[in-house]
């Protein structure tokens, strides 16, 4: 509304003719501004990422982020690049200063005449400018001038020589301080959001911890993630990879947060926090084959919504994979119990030791119940099948990890050779190592992978922390054969693998058979791979399920078969890590939720 | 430059100085003795210059931050001569006799921070803001955002995304959460 003082605010202006002028004559002549003005801005956009850090700092609300065209959307970049209003900047830089990838600086250009004020809004970068290629002008100065901490909190671990000879835990999990100084660093852009395969809400937990709200925490976690505590240790972490303070400093420590949430509510406030104590049945039972991961979260979010569960798990205790395949010094067994006690909590039955196809079949539990969801993983070892491989101290790695959480014994050589690059291959080397520490007071296990360090599949940390108990890696390496003299293993050749794709993208290793090596040993381990077992699938529900590429059964966006009633998730379908299971399992559930509501 | 400041310690208390380059120091003393330190410089060691007063909110510490920056045009090389007031009830002695024209950045400083200068020539005036009536917009609790929201009309044509949603949409439409 206009005011009296509206219309009387110009006129205050005229006094100022009668003054005497301060300003002076003088010919404008080029006049370059100061080698850090703060002018028109410029944008490296092959180095932004458009994560909008920029937009959200602008007191403005100069800055809209926008898609360009020829920028694909993309892991760890939006596609979106800045696009300024010259009509409210104010030329503070502190979008300059707050870029988390340094591609925003600005020129010392600052005179610009055009007729067109629409011309005054544009995207640097994408839309040419006379000043893109000025050096002069503000960019962030560095070292030393961050809005952000480019240093991960430090996080508490046992020493090397603490740890080698025990399976206790070795990472320690923040401190308040510790999480809150970590959750500072966080901007808030969520790229890391898209490359969850669960699409957590991971900037609104790690808000949560700077605002010291625990449980608002664990209900952002437990909207895409029912194994916090889990996930929070052995989690692979692919968003931390595309976290855009990664750019410049460390990436935000985002597993170790999603723990340091979990860490800090007991068991016993779950329900009231998360809402949970009153469930109310819809008289539906959906039978789940497998208590890992996939299982687990198909379990938990069908009885959200109402329907009776029951997993039949074939080993003695829940947890498939996380249990059985990852070893105790990175997952505690209680802090798996904790999670799924949780869900245990809300009315899911599991039913151990039972084998679908021979304790009950899965026709049985189609008449039996109104859904079917089988996560069953990858449980089979694959083999090199290289000669000598068969030899009785030829062992899979998986089989090894199942016996060690069993508390079966396992055959311990002095000299032990790990065929694999990936996360199981590190679990078997490490965990044999701590055994070969403990038996021999020593640790002669190496490691050695087709790839070379910088391709191996198994996260860094894991390579690292290896070798700091004592294990060799030595990648790069194709198995040749194993050399079994008198009956006995005597140790792995090998040639230098040059390449394992050809140029279709196929899986073919080329070596250099010049170059050779013999790694001595008396146990070789095979960790190259997991296979599934299907075999409860039987005939002639095989016969009406559509098969898709590579003899995979083939299932819709909700993990449904061919068969109505039958999801099939998890590691036999996409992985094999745990995220995407209980990614998988929490879509499966809304499949089924689907599929049953419209059966009626 | 070096010795100047060594000079300069002997008479007055200062602290955190700071050679930004060959041709820049800052100095801090307390609010007392900055403009003794001015004239002391102005009148006997050459500063004959006044190049600007500057404020900086320092809105976490309770204080305001005013910096006199004097040049030396014989050395030339320039001093910051800073010192710190408090926030509430912000005011400062004139320097206007010092130099007259600092009168007018004694102006500024009322309009933009809200920073009093009793006695300094027309410091009551609008210097630029004629009508203003928030709070003195430089001051840091001034909410610049929604100033412009209630002040301004959105521009046509305008209209942003955000990373995150904008991310779903393309690589993961039918995710339902």
């Amino acid at each position: 509304m206009t005011s009296l003082k509206d219309i009387l605010s110009p006129f205050t202006a005229w006094k100022n003719v009668i003054l005497e002028p301060v300003t002076i004559k003088d010919p404008i002549n080029d006049r370059p501004g100061a080698a850090r003005y703060r002018g028109f801005h410029k944008n490296d956009i092959t180095k932004c990422i458009g994560c909008g850090t920029c937009e959200d700092i602008c007191e403005n609300e100069a800055i809209d982020m926008v898609p360009v065209e020829g920028i694909e959307t993309k892991d760890g970049d939006s596609g979106l690049r800045p696009k300024i209003d010259y009509g409210r900047c104010c030329w503070c830089a502190l979008c300059v200063d707050v870029c988390t990838t340094n591609s925003l600086s600005m020129s010392n250009e600052y005179k610009w005449i055009d007729t067109d004020p629409d011309n005054f809004r544009f995207i640097p970068g994408v839309d040419k400018k006379s000043w893109d290629d000025n050096e002069a002008g503000w960019k962030k100065p560095e070292p030393n001038y961050e809005f952000y901490g480019l240093k991960r909190a430090e996080m508490g671990e046992l020493h090397p020589e603490e740890r080698d000879h025990s399976f206790i835990e070795f990472i320690k999990g923040y401190s308040k301080q510790q999480a809150q100084e970590e959750a500072d660093r966080c901007v808030e852009c969520g790229i890391c959001t898209a490359t969850c395969p669960a699409h957590m809400g991971i900037p609104d937990y790690i808000r949560a911890i700077r605002n010291d709200d625990i449980e608002e925490g664990l209900r952002v976690l437990y909207e895409t993630n029912p194994l916090p505590e889990i996930c929070g240790r052995i989690c692979t972490h692919k968003c931390e990879s595309v976290c855009s303070i990664g750019h410049k400093g460390e990436p935000l420590s985002i597993r170790w947060l999603k723990r340091y949430i979990a860490d800090q509510v007991e068991s016993e406030h779950y329900k009231k926090i998360l809402e949970t104590e009153n469930l109310v049945k819809n008289g539906k039972k959906v039978a789940i084959i497998g208590a890992g991961p996939s299982g687990l979260s198909a379990a938990y979010y069908l009885s959200l919504l109402g329907y009776e569960c029951t997993i039949f798990e074939k080993l003695p205790e829940a947890g498939g994979m996380m249990r059985y395949g990852i070893p105790e010094y990175r997952l505690p067994y209680d802090q798996i119990d904790k999670d799924i006690n949780y869900i245990l909590s809300l009315g899911v039955e599991i039913r151990y030791n039972v084998n679908i196809g021979s304790d009950i079949t899965l026709d049985q539990l189609h008449l039996d119940y109104d859904a079917v969801f089988a996560g069953t993983g990858l449980h089979l070892g694959r083999s090199t099948r290289i000669d000598g491989s068969d030899h009785e101290n030829v062992y899979q790695s998986i089989e090894l990890l199942r016996k060690i959480t069993l508390g079966e014994e396992i055959h311990v050589a002095e000299k032990i050779v790990v065929i694999g690059g990936g996360n199981v291959a590190m679990d078997i080397t490490r965990s044999l190592a701590r055994l070969q520490k403990i038996k021999y007071g020593k640790v002669q296990t190496l490691a050695t992978s087709l790839e070379t360090e910088d391709k191996m599949p198994a996260d860094r940390e894991e390579v690292v922390e290896a070798r700091e108990e004592g294990a060799i890696i030595d990648p790069g390496w194709a198995p040749q054969s194993i050399e079994i003299v008198d009956g006995k293993v005597k140790g792995l050749h090998v040639t230098q693998c040059l390449s394992l794709f050809d140029a279709t993208g196929a899986f073919n290793p080329q070596c250099n058979l010049d170059n050779k090596k013999f790694f001595e040993a008396d146990m070789v381990v095979e960790s190259i791979g997991q296979g599934m077992d299907l075999g409860y699938i039987s005939e002639n529900i095989k016969d009406n399920l559509t098969m898709g590429p590579r003899g995979r059964i083939q299932v819709d966006k909700y993990f449904q078969t061919s068969l109505p009633w039958l999801f099939l998730g998890g590691d036999i379908i996409q992985g094999p890590d745990v995220i995407h299971g209980i990614a998988n399992g929490h879509q499966a559930a809304r499949g089924i939720d689907n599929y049953l509501n419209a059966k009626g | 430059m070096e010795q100047l400041i060594n000079k300069l310690q002997k008479s007055f208390k200062l602290s955190d100085v700071k050679h930004q380059r060959e041709n820049l120091t800052f100095v801090t003393v307390k609010k007392d003795s900055a403009l003794d330190l001015v004239t002391h410089c102005r009148d006997y060691e050459g500063f004959s210059h006044f190049v600007l007063l500057s404020c900086v909110d320092w809105i976490e510490d309770g204080k305001f931050q005013l910096t006199y920056l004097l040049n030396n045009p014989s050395g030339k090389f320039d001093l910051g001569i800073r010192t710190f007031i408090s926030r509430d009830n912000a005011s400062m002695t004139s320097a206007h006799l010092l130099w007259r024209q600092i009168a007018t950045y004694q102006r500024e400083l009322k309009e933009m921070y809200g920073i009093d200068f009793p006695g300094s020539p027309r410091v009551d005036e609008s210097f630029i803001l004629e009508g203003w009536d928030e709070i003195p917009p430089m001051r840091r609790e001034f909410d610049t955002k929604k100033y412009s929201e209630d002040t301004y009309f959105p521009r046509e044509g305008r209209g942003s995304n955000d990373p995150a949603t904008y991310m779903k949409s393309k690589l993961y439409p039918d995710d339902e959460k």
